[in-house]
């Protein structure tokens, strides 16, 4: 990050992030709420000072002094990964809400400061975003699916924001970059290391186009709590989230609850009624938790601002005949394809009366659709087609 | 004067039967008869043999009774390549330039000429196969099929232009020049494409679709049937043939058994060699039963599928085909062997080829899942009635279905996608084959697809597991009994391919998935390489 950046937060406040954010599990509300209150420079020196801080035992602060910050920055200074605090001008400030949700599994807040490794402008690209989780035991279907939505929202400039876990989340990062849009993973372990390894050229994908963000310092790695304080992180740089393909008991659950309680649209592809990779998304449909998705264009409508990017209800294309008045159609099914019929006859059959069947047969010669052939009335040659398709500009 | 006996093969589809052509010459009353069931094409061949014999500067026995006998009588016998075994045993049995010892051992093929010269006739390699067979050592073949009976070991072939080249070469004497033999001419049946046009396409080229990627490689490893639906422009054809590259080479025996079976219908080039690679016939929708399943007029011939031996058999616009041609398929896709039976003979011809059906989802192809592409014009009734031309029983026999969804762009875009190479699936094939080929080692089957279901069931049965998940899934009736043997046999593959010793209970599951046509678990597919 330029000089610029670095500015518009002193020093001071950056540094003393940087060392509570080594000391502190991420998550960890009481830290969270303490920095808002105190300021990080004021708490990280009274945690220095041997206070005990809204239970943080002064046994944990002893660490403190053992850290150095600097030397944290200059190493990871030196891995291209910079730290983000808020009042940063690339701070996502979306996140702040994490302050006003409840506690989820004990975790909640603010993050002290992001970890981030890459191009982009984190607060630019996540400004329209959405995030895309699912299992990380998926189908073919489900990690098509996936990359089709991802690669549909880039497409209209929504960075797309996932976890770069195996199935959902790979296949959402890369029909991403498939789709040649900006995406952006964000990690339970340092954000220079390759978690899961078999995705360390994702990764480094990822951080060369996009960007790798952590809440952990670098060189931390994965742990299963790591993994819940990820997931409101992703649930909160994100307008919106999609769940495609989560089991019972699936991690992007998790992701989802976050959403929810962020305020987020939350969105659920469907699978197979009878798809166990699918069942936690039925139910959060099903609850009434998620707005059912089922393509690119009903993501962008729900994570887009009000009255943009609107949807259109499919419907099958009208038909010249589906404009026919009521009395007219009757009629009209009541003409015989080839032999004519007299209009009394085709009265009593379409149930009106002679006068009525006489104005209506007019009107339809009058539009192509029926012939008058000695005294009765049969359907005009060229008003049938094969699959029975009605003429198109047949003069009406 | 005297009797004298040379062999002759006769054809029942692939099988050769020897036949003993037996001459006697003696006194009665001046004629020459052929007894033993003769067609008419051998009735005509006591005329061709007279007039080459005597233009071949040798006599006839004009003033004597020739009575020519095939033995067994059973058997019938057609074609006109008995001509040499006749001419060579009413000289032999004359006496004046062979003696009928001379025909010992020795199997004589080829159609003469009224001047004597000797005509290339089709199916020389399984005639001398069944030569070999039945411990004849010496062949005589015309000169320009040397290089497709060499093929078979363990015989002496000898190529011959005249009747007066076999009696020298019978007898011993110096062989006298002759006119080279021409080769067969042939009309090929009708070809779709070059036979060499898989070559060079590589899966490399496949981008996503790794659920069709799997179930191509399975399909191969194990032999299984195939079936890929989609729209048009999908990729089916794509996909399809690309299965040959990844198929093994074939072995000796699987190599000369497609040999005969062009051999058989005459489009086998001289000095080709041995072809070990696998086939690939893809006969276009409007061919006729005759050209798919065997048959044709005179001699029955070898239909597509029978073609495609030990290869593939692509099958593009499935249900457009003849709706005979569909049911007929039945038998060979169950039992691997396709009967034609006709009047009063049957010939039986293998068929053991992997199916792979391609078909649209509606008649006009532009059917698609997803609303927005779709831009079919298909009335629905039109639709099912073409969905009811795959007929259920045949559709039972099929092994593996899949949706195949066309490339999206991005996928073709993905910087991280690195589609495997036909060479590594190839090899990985290869291996699952060796190991099908070593547990199969002291039975007459060879690949999965060949065994049959209750010798599966007693001698390489499923993990109690994966048995107990087969078993209730034919409990809830949600598959066949015969739908049950594919899978078992489709789990022992994908067992095969992953190198494990007995398939379990995810095997078994990957093999439901795959029959039924829903999407695969990604994590099975690791190994496949995206």
């Amino acid at each position: 990050m330029s000089e610029g950046t670095r500015q518009a937060v002193a020093l001071e406040e950056r540094l003393a992030r940087v060392a509570l954010n080594a000391l502190a599990e991420p998550g960890d509300p009481r830290l969270a709420r303490l920095a808002a209150a105190l300021g990080a420079v004021e708490v990280h020196d009274r945690l220095l000072h041997d206070v005990d801080l809204a239970g943080l035992r002064s046994e944990t602060a002893a660490r403190l002094a053992d850290l150095h910050p600097e030397r944290i920055l200059e190493v990871a200074a030196r891995q291209d990964i910079r730290f983000l605090v808020p009042g940063d001008p690339e701070w996502p400030v979306q996140v702040a809400d994490l302050d006003h949700v409840e506690p989820l599994n004990r975790l909640a807040g603010t993050p002290l400061g992001l970890w981030v490794k890459g191009p982009a402008d984190l607060a630019q690209v996540c400004a329209r975003s959405v995030a895309v989780v699912g299992s990380r035991s998926a189908t073919t279907y489900g990690a098509r699916v996936a990359g089709d939505l991802a690669a549909h929202a880039v497409g209209e400039g929504v960075t797309v924001v996932s976890g770069a876990a195996f199935g959902i989340d790979q296949a959402a990062h890369r029909g991403a970059l498939g789709g040649g849009g900006s995406t952006v993973a964000v990690l339970a372990c340092g954000v220079d290391r390759a978690y899961p390894t078999a995705h360390r050229s994702l990764l480094e994908h990822i951080a060369g186009h996009g960007a790798v963000v952590s809440e952990l310092r670098p060189g931390c790695s994965p742990t299963r709590v790591r993994f819940l304080s990820r997931n409101r992180i992703i649930a909160a740089l994100t307008r919106g989230t999609v769940v495609v393909e989560a089991a019972v008991r699936s991690g992007a659950l998790n992701t989802a609850s976050w959403a929810q309680r962020l305020n987020r649209v939350l969105m659920g592809v469907p699978g197979p009624v009878t798809s166990a990779p699918s069942e936690g998304v039925h139910e959060l449909v099903r609850s009434g938790a998620a707005l059912l998705v089922t393509r690119g264009e009903h993501v962008l409508e729900a994570v887009s601002p009000a009255g943009s990017q609107l949807v259109e209800t499919p419907r099958e294309p009208e038909r010249e005949r589906d404009r026919l008045p009521l009395e007219d159609t009757r009629v009209l099914e009541a003409v015989p394809l080839f032999t004519p019929a007299p209009v009394a006859s085709l009265a009593r059959t379409s149930g009106t009366s002679v006068r009525q069947s006489r104005e209506a047969l007019t009107r339809l010669a009058a539009s192509g659709w029926v012939v008058q052939e000695g005294l009765g009335w049969r359907r005009a040659p060229g008003s049938l087609e094969p699959g029975m398709r009605d003429p198109g500009g047949s003069g009406a | 004067m005297g009797c004298a006996t040379a062999r002759a093969v006769t054809l029942d589809g692939l099988r050769g039967h020897v036949i003993d052509v037996q001459a006697d010459v003696g006194d009665g009353m001046v004629a020459t008869t052929l007894v033993g069931r003769p067609d008419s094409s051998i009735n005509e061949a006591r005329d061709r043999c007279r007039s080459a014999v005597m233009n071949s500067d040798y006599t006839w026995p004009n003033t004597k009774r020739v009575t020519v006998l095939l033995s067994p009588a059973d058997l019938p016998k057609r074609g006109p390549h008995f001509d040499l075994a006749i001419a060579a045993a009413v000289l032999a049995a004359a006496g004046d330039v062979l003696k009928p010892e001379h025909l010992h051992g020795v199997v004589l093929v080829g159609e003469l000429t009224l001047d004597g010269r000797v005509r290339a006739v089709p199916g020389v390699l399984p005639m001398i196969l069944a030569a070999r067979g039945h411990g004849l050592t010496l062949a005589l073949v015309p000169d320009s099929q040397v290089d497709e009976a060499a093929m078979v070991d363990g015989i002496t072939v000898v190529g011959v232009r005249s009747l007066a080249q076999v009696v020298a070469r019978l007898s011993g004497k110096e062989v006298p020049d002759a006119e080279p033999v021409a080769p067969l001419s042939t009309a090929r049946v009708l070809t779709w494409r070059g036979d060499s046009r898989t070559d060079d396409l590589d899966l490399a080229d496949v981008h996503g679709m790794l659920d069709a990627r799997y179930a191509l490689e399975v399909a191969a490893a194990g032999g299984h049937h195939l079936m890929l639906s989609g729209p048009k422009g999908a990729g089916k054809t794509t996909l399809a043939e690309r299965i040959p590259g990844i198929l093994p080479d074939l072995g000796v025996e699987e190599a000369l058994e497609l040999s005969a079976v062009h051999s058989l219908s005459g489009d086998l080039r001289p000095g080709q060699g041995l072809d070990r690679r696998p086939p690939f016939r893809a006969p276009h929708h409007s061919a006729t039963k005759a050209s798919m399943l065997g048959g044709g007029t005179g001699q029955v011939h070898p239909g597509e599928i029978t073609r495609a031996l030990h290869g593939v058999l692509f099958l593009d616009e499935f249900p457009l085909f003849n709706s005979d041609i569909i049911d007929a398929l039945r038998q060979p896709l169950e039992s691997g062997e396709v009967t034609i039976a006709r009047g009063g003979e049957v010939a039986t011809f293998p068929a053991r080829t992997m199916m792979v059906l391609a078909c649209n989802p509606c008649p006009c192809g532009d059917y698609h899942p997803d609303a927005r592409q779709d831009r079919c014009v298909c009335v629905e009734s039109r639709r099912r009635q073409y969905r009811s031309r795959m007929s259920a029983p045949v559709i039972d026999r099929i092994d593996i279905v899949r949706n195949v969804v066309p490339m999206r762009p991005h996928e073709r875009r993905d910087p991280l996608s690195r589609p495997e190479p036909t060479s590594v699936v190839h090899e990985r094939v290869v291996a699952a084959r060796r190991r099908q080929a070593e547990r199969y080692a002291d039975t007459p089957w060879r690949i999965n697809a060949d065994v049959p279901g209750p010798t599966l069931s007693q001698r390489w049965p499923l993990e109690d597991a994966g048995a107990e998940m087969l078993d209730d899934h034919l409990c809830r009736n949600a598959i066949s009994h015969r739908g049950a043997t594919r899978v078992h046999r489709l789990a022992w593959t994908i067992a095969d391919l992953r190198a494990m010793d007995r398939p379990g209970e995810h095997e078994v599951g990957l093999a439901l998935l795959l029959r039924t046509g829903e999407p695969l678990p990604l994590a099975s597919l690791e190994a496949v390489g995206r």
